[in-house]
């Protein structure tokens, strides 16, 4: 199939041959650089080979623009990473237990209790060995400063936490010395484990701290599926507690991820085809960072009544004032308008910049509490609006693309073309929807950046991306009336607007 | 379970050899609620208020806390109207510290020491935390007032803190009419 698309463009454009040499070594590249990575090149590969094979389609036509084919390291976005099944992180968890064990020679339940204590950071727990053995099991919640001394010397104790008097060697305790009859342990597990707590179990005594090792749980508890329950539970615990692995947040997802930094990056599931931040496991949010877009996303929550009220689906036309749902146009006048600012669309095009920009009050320091608590309200839901608009855009983009399709179909049926010669328009929907949402998470950091010179310039990149992205949205839904090589000139422009502003703004 | 063994042992103990300050006994004979009375410490503006507090025994007590609630209003920024306490011995991990090792007895003295110290850096009423970072003056002049409303029954011998667990329900009710009029109902029905 590639080859046709690639003899089809070869005519199309003149110097399509050069770069598309270019690409190929790029592609042998980035394999051997992978090589040392196992099995798991598979799913790998192909993820990239997608991605290569994008930045390939568009580099096509960058002539006219005069910009360089971007290398993987100028990407702004690029992440690597694997996906591993459970059974191979589990191994890989093994692996690292193992390795710690024969380096300091202890056994593998307490070296799993370091590992977590330390975030699987091994160099870090060999260096503190090496120093101070001692010192480093007491800072690790694994020993105690001081060991609690048994001084009694009859044969019965009292449980502390039953009250019952038993026999001396019925009484078990870890190594604080802290005794407590096995019943108590055991009914203590329980219900920890049904609580969510496993690797961070400590002792029963008040004031203690000393954590609780595997092997000391597993032979306490009497019932079989609590040990299941508190292996399944210990291993997610591990999973968490490794900066290196992350859960895919997708339902009943599975996957493993797997990256040698942990940082803020782009991962998409290869299973779910969830994508999501590889640092915060939410949402994927460039340009804006973990904290910010936390911050961001609760105050949405916090204020939903009034960002309900205000995110209705529907606006009135501006000029005969109809009520209209977001389409394109409005269905009973055919007035082309701008959706954000209802201003008329055609002589928008070099006023972006005023719709996408907060003009704050500049006298606001001098305003009663009262004014500065509305102007506050307006800043929010100024952006609020712009970040809920995307969002719903993105919904209606599913649709469009559901459309591009069945329209293919037709053209297809038709005789018109074959469907490879079509498949642009699909990409190009692809393309939008990609640049969408990244212009949606730009409302965020623009909310909570400082005034200054940098705001300015992030919010005129803003408005660039944002006016190509709706040149792109209104080219795409005429896909069939405007010509290809403009479709995809405005592909192309969109594409690196929006690389400019995450390689500006993007704080890796 | 351990619950009722445990329980006995330790209202023996309440009962014999209280914290100072503190009483504490079963209601109607039950194993699952009890109730107490704490003595506003001195020096501190609940001082001579008698406060009356609820406990309830979960079934799998002591693996998990007692839920305890004040039932005589009090004005402290850990405490909120209904009476729920912000305390981390309270809360099971990973929120709260409870230990088995804990029982009621450390429970109320730690309620005790709170009263005494709040902490508002974990706030439950915002307003009363903010009020006491900023203006302690008002704090304690609100809080000794909703003691005298509240708290201070004029039967009630200062000295002797002991003599509260002698009030049984009657005593209470005249402690705390409403709510514990409003409880009784409630249990009654």
């Amino acid at each position: 199939m590639m080859p046709l698309v690639e003899q089809e463009q070869l005519t199309l454009f003149g110097e399509t041959s050069r770069l598309h040499n270019f690409k190929m070594t790029d592609t042998v590249d980035m394999k051997s650089q992978n090589s040392d990575d196992s099995d798991y090149d598979e799913s790998d590969n192909m993820d990239e080979d997608d991605e290569d094979d994008y930045c390939g389609y568009y580099d096509n036509d960058t002539d006219d623009l005069d910009i360089d084919k971007p290398k993987k390291s100028d990407d702004p976005e690029y992440f690597e990473f694997d996906l591993l099944h459970l059974e191979d992180a589990e191994r890989l968890l093994n692996e690292e237990v193992e390795a710690l064990c024969s380096k300091l020679k202890i056994d593998p339940s307490l070296a799993k209790m370091l590992l977590q204590v330390h975030g699987w950071n091994k160099e870090s727990i060999i260096e503190r060995h090496i120093i101070d053995h001692g010192k480093l099991l007491v800072d690790s919640k694994i020993k105690p400063a001081v060991k609690y001394k048994d001084t009694c010397f009859s044969n019965y104790r009292t449980c502390p936490v039953c009250y019952l008097t038993v026999q001396k060697d019925q009484m078990f305790s870890v190594s604080c010395g802290h005794q407590f009859c096995k019943e108590c342990w055991d009914s203590f597990f329980q219900i920890q484990i049904q609580q969510g707590i496993t690797t961070g179990i400590e002792c029963m005594e008040k004031d203690c701290n000393i954590l609780v090792p595997e092997d000391f749980i597993c032979s306490a508890l009497s019932k079989p599926d609590f040990r299941d329950r508190y292996s399944t539970r210990s291993f997610t615990d591990h999973i968490e507690g490794h900066p290196q692995l992350r859960f895919c947040p997708g339902p009943n997802c599975s996957v493993i991820v797997r990256a040698k930094e942990n940082k803020a990056k782009k991962v998409e599931c290869g299973q779910c085809k969830t994508i999501f931040c590889f640092k915060c496991g939410i949402d994927y949010h460039a340009p804006t960072d973990c904290g910010t877009i936390k911050k961001w996303l609760t105050k949405c929550a916090d204020d939903s009544e009034t960002a309900n009220y205000i995110s209705a689906n529907t606006k009135d036309c501006p000029k005969c004032h109809v009520c209209i749902e977001k389409t394109e146009q409005c269905t009973k006048c055919k007035h082309d308008f701008c959706w954000m600012c209802l201003g008329d669309w055609k002589a928008h095009g070099s006023e972006y910049y005023e719709c996408s920009r907060y003009k704050e009050n500049p006298n606001i320091a001098n305003e009663s509490a009262h004014a500065q608590a509305r102007e506050a309200l307006k800043k929010y839901l100024f952006y609020f609006e712009r970040w809920e608009n995307h969002s719903k855009s993105l919904e209606l983009e599913e649709q469009t693309l559901l459309k591009i399709t069945s329209r293919i179909q037709e053209k297809v049926m038709n005789n018109a073309g074959t469907w490879i010669d079509w498949q642009y328009l699909l990409d190009a929907a692809a393309l939008l929807r990609k640049c969408r949402y990244t212009l949606q998470y730009t409302y965020p950091y623009a909310y909570f950046m400082e005034k200054g010179a940098r705001k300015q310039l992030f919010e005129y990149q803003q408005a660039q991306l944002e006016a190509e992205v709706e040149n792109l949205s209104w080219k795409v839904e005429r896909a069939e009336i405007t010509d290809r090589g403009d479709l995809e000139n405005q592909m192309d422009v969109a594409e690196k607007r929006r690389q400019t502003l995450l390689k500006d703004f993007l704080e890796i | 379970m351990q619950r009722s063994g445990r329980m006995k042992k330790e209202l023996e103990m309440l009962s014999k050899s209280p914290p100072y300050g503190i009483s504490c006994w079963s209601k109607d004979e039950r194993i699952d609620l009890l109730q107490a009375q704490i003595l506003g410490g001195e020096g501190t503006p609940y001082h001579n208020g008698i406060f009356t507090l609820e406990i309830q025994i979960p079934e799998r007590y002591p693996f998990e806390p007692p839920k305890v609630r004040f039932v005589t209003p009090i004005y402290h920024p850990n405490i909120d109207t209904g009476g729920r306490i912000c305390l981390d011995t309270l809360k099971m991990p990973p929120k709260g510290a409870w230990k088995p090792c804990l029982n009621i007895s450390t429970v109320l003295t730690s309620i005790q020491l709170l009263m005494a110290e709040p902490n508002p850096e974990d706030p439950l009423m915002a307003d009363i935390s903010n009020e006491y970072k900023y203006n302690k003056t008002l704090y304690v002049e609100n809080a000794k007032q909703w003691t005298k409303n509240h708290a201070i029954e004029k039967n009630v011998s200062e000295e002797n803190p002991v003599k509260a667990k002698s009030i049984t329900d009657t005593g209470v009710k005249r402690t705390q009419p409403m709510c514990d009029v409003t409880n009784k109902k409630a249990r009654d029905s």
